[in-house]
C-alpha cells in the first residue's frame, strides 16, 4: 500500500516497517485519515498571526520530541494537516481505542496509548520525511513482545500483524534505563507534560509559571472562575429573559469595529471567518497575565470585535459589568 | 473563508459556517439555549435552577464530541436539580484559601491538584490522568465560548 513511500525514503528496514505498519493501521481503521479536520479550536497561537488552526495546536510543541527525535525544523503549520492537534487527536484516539480494543483482547492500556501515540509519531514523521530531511533517529520503542519486524511490504500482512498484537515497539533512549516499566513510566510522564504544555497555552497567565503544581493551580482557578462566571450569567439570564422577538441572527452578526482589542477567547471566534482579515491585521497579542484574566474579556467584550455581540459601539460597560468587576475584584486580583 | 458585508451595520457573515468548530459550537449552543429560554419564559417558571439547567443542557448538547459532555448529559437527565457547577464553587473557595497547604510537598501537591481538577470536570473522576488533562482543555474552550454566548444573550435582552 505504501510501497511508494518506502521507495522514496531511505530509511532502514526496521523503521520502514514500523512506519508502514502504523500507516496501514491508520488507513485500515480510518479511511478518511487523509482528510483531517482542521482542528476544533484554534488556540492562543492564533494571535501570533493566524498561522495555526488547530485545537490546542502544538504550537511550539513537537510531539515527536517525546520519542527522542529532533524535529525542531518541522514547521508547525506543516504538521497541522497531519492532525497533531490535541482535540481531534483525542477524538480519533477514542475511535482508535474502541476499534483496537475490539481487535485485540489482551491489550494493555499502556500499549493502546502507545498505538495512538505511535500514530501521532508516525504522522509527524511523515511530515519530517515530506520535508525532505530524514534523520537516523533513535526511536523509542517498548519491547513488549517478540514480534516479527520484517521488512514486509505486504500491506495485508502488515494489517493482520496490527490486528493481532497492537504493541508498538519502542527502543530505549541512549543512557537511560531500559527497564520496560521505567520506559512506560517515562512515556506516561512525557505525555502528561505534553498535555500540561497544551493547557499552558490555553489558560491565560500560565506561561509565567513554571512547575506543574503552580500551573495546575492556575488551571483549577481558571476553570472555577469560568464556571462561576457562567453561573452568574445564567442567574442574570433568569432575571432578564429573552424578548419574544429575539433575533438569532443578531447573535451571529458581527460588528466591524475599528479598535480591536485582545480578548481571551475571541481569536478563536473571529477566526471563524466572520472577520478574517480584521483579526489578522488588528490583533495584538497582549495577553494580560493577571491572575484572573476573565476580568479582561468582560471589560473588553464591550468594545472588542466580539462576533456575538451586536452592540459594539463602544458603549460604556453596563451596570452588571461593574457588579461583576466588584465580584471578581473581591477575589483579590 | 469568504465574508460578505451585508448592510450598513457591517454585519459579517461567513459563507462556510460549518468549517470552524468554535463557530459551530456557538451556533449549536445558542440554538439550543434560546428556544429553551423562550419556553421557560412563556411558562413563567424561570427560577435560577431551571435556567442553570437549560444552560448546562445546552452546553452538553453542543459539545457532544467530547466525553465530558456525555457525563454532563447523564448528570442533567438524572437529577432535576443539577449542581454541576454550584458545588464546585464551594470547592473553589477552599482552594483559594489554602494556598500553602501543599506548598511543601510538590509531588503530593500535584496529586491533590489533579484530583481537584478531576472534580471540576464532569466525568473527570472516571478518566485517567492523561485523558482528563486533554478533556480539561476542551472543557475550558467550551466554557469560554459559553460565556461569550451567554454574555451576548444577556446583552441582547437588556
Amino acid at each position: 500500500m505504501n510501497g511508494a513511500i518506502g521507495g522514496d525514503l531511505l530509511l532502514n528496514c526496521t523503521d520502514m516497517s514500523v512506519l508502514e505498519r502504523q500507516r496501514a493501521h491508520l488507513k485500515y481503521f480510518n479511511p478518511s485519515f487523509d482528510s483531517p479536520l482542521a482542528g476544533f479550536f484554534a488556540d492562543s497561537s492564533m494571535i501570533n498571526g493566524g498561522e495555526m488552526d488547530g485545537f490546542l495546536a502544538t504550537a511550539g510543541l513537537n510531539l515527536p520530541m517525546i520519542y527522542g527525535e529532533t524535529t525542531v525544523e518541522v514547521d508547525p503549520r506543516m504538521s497541522i494537516p497531519l492532525e497533531t492537534t490535541l482535540g481531534t487527536g483525542n477524538f480519533k484516539k477514542r475511535k482508535f481505542d474502541t476499534v483496537t480494543k475490539d481487535c485485540n483482547e489482551k491489550k494493555k492500556m499502556m500499549n493502546r496509548e502507545e498505538v495512538t501515540e505511535g500514530e501521532e509519531e508516525e504522522k509527524s514523521k511523515i511530515t519530517e520525511l515530506n520535508n525532505g530531511s530524514p534523520k537516523s533517529i533513535k526511536k523509542m520503542k517498548i519491547k513488549a513482545k517478540k514480534e516479527e519486524n520484517n521488512c514486509s511490504n505486504d500491506s495485508s500482512k502488515v494489517t493482520k500483524e496490527l490486528e493481532k498484537t497492537d504493541y508498538i515497539h519502542v527502543r530505549a533512549r541512549r543512557g537511560q534505563a531500559t527497564d520496560s516499566h521505567s520506559i512506560a513510566e517515562r512515556v506516561r510522564r512525557e505525555k502528561i507534560s505534553e498535555r500540561m504544555k497544551f493547557l499552558q497555552d490555553l489558560v491565560p497567565g500560565c506561561d509565567k509559571i513554571t512547575g506543574k503544581a503552580g500551573m495546575l493551580d492556575e488551571i483549577i482557578n481558571y476553570v472555577q472562575s469560568l464556571q462561576r462566571q457562567i453561573e452568574f450569567l445564567s442567574m442574570k439570564l433568569a432575571v432578564v429573559n429573552p424578548r419574544p422577538d429575539f433575533d438569532m441572527d443578531d447573535i451571529f452578526a458581527k460588528e466591524v469595529v475599528s479598535t480591536p482589542m485582545t480578548v481571551v477567547p475571541s481569536p478563536e471566534m473571529v477566526h471563524s471567518g466572520y472577520s478574517h482579515e480584521m483579526v489578522n491585521s488588528g490583533y495584538s497579542n497582549e495577553m494580560v497575565n493577571s491572575g484572573y484574566v476573565h476580568f479582561n474579556p468582560m471589560q473588553q467584550v464591550e468594545t472588542s470585535s466580539d462576533p456575538l455581540s451586536c452592540f459594539n459601539n463602544g458603549q460604556a460597560p453596563s451596570m452588571w459589568d461593574s457588579h461583576v468587576q466588584n465580584l471578581y475584584g473581591s477575589l483579590g486580583v | 473563508m469568504e465574508r460578505q458585508i451585508i448592510n450598513k451595520k457591517k454585519r459579517v457573515f461567513s459563507l462556510e459556517p460549518n468549517k470552524n468548530p468554535s463557530a459551530v459550537f456557538t451556533r449549536k449552543y445558542t440554538s439550543h439555549l434560546v428556544p429553551a429560554l423562550k419556553k421557560l419564559n412563556m411558562n413563567k417558571n424561570s427560577s435560577k435552577q431551571t435556567v442553570k439547567h437549560e444552560v448546562d443542557m445546552a452546553l452538553a448538547l453542543s459539545a457532544q464530541e467530547f466525553p465530558w459532555s456525555r457525563f454532563l448529559l447523564q448528570k442533567l437527565s438524572s437529577s432535576s436539580n443539577p449542581t454541576t457547577t454550584t458545588s464546585s464553587s464551594s470547592d473553589g473557595i477552599r482552594i483559594l484559601e489554602r494556598p500553602d497547604k501543599e506548598g511543601g510537598n510538590e509531588e503530593g501537591g500535584i496529586e491533590e491538584r489533579l484530583r481537584e481538577l478531576k472534580k471540576l470536570l464532569p466525568g473527570g473522576e472516571e478518566m485517567n490522568v492523561e485523558e482528563m488533562l486533554s478533556e480539561i482543555g476542551n472543557y475550558i474552550k467550551c466554557l469560554e465560548l459559553q460565556t461569550i454566548a451567554l454574555k451576548s444573550i444577556v446583552q441582547d435582552s437588556t
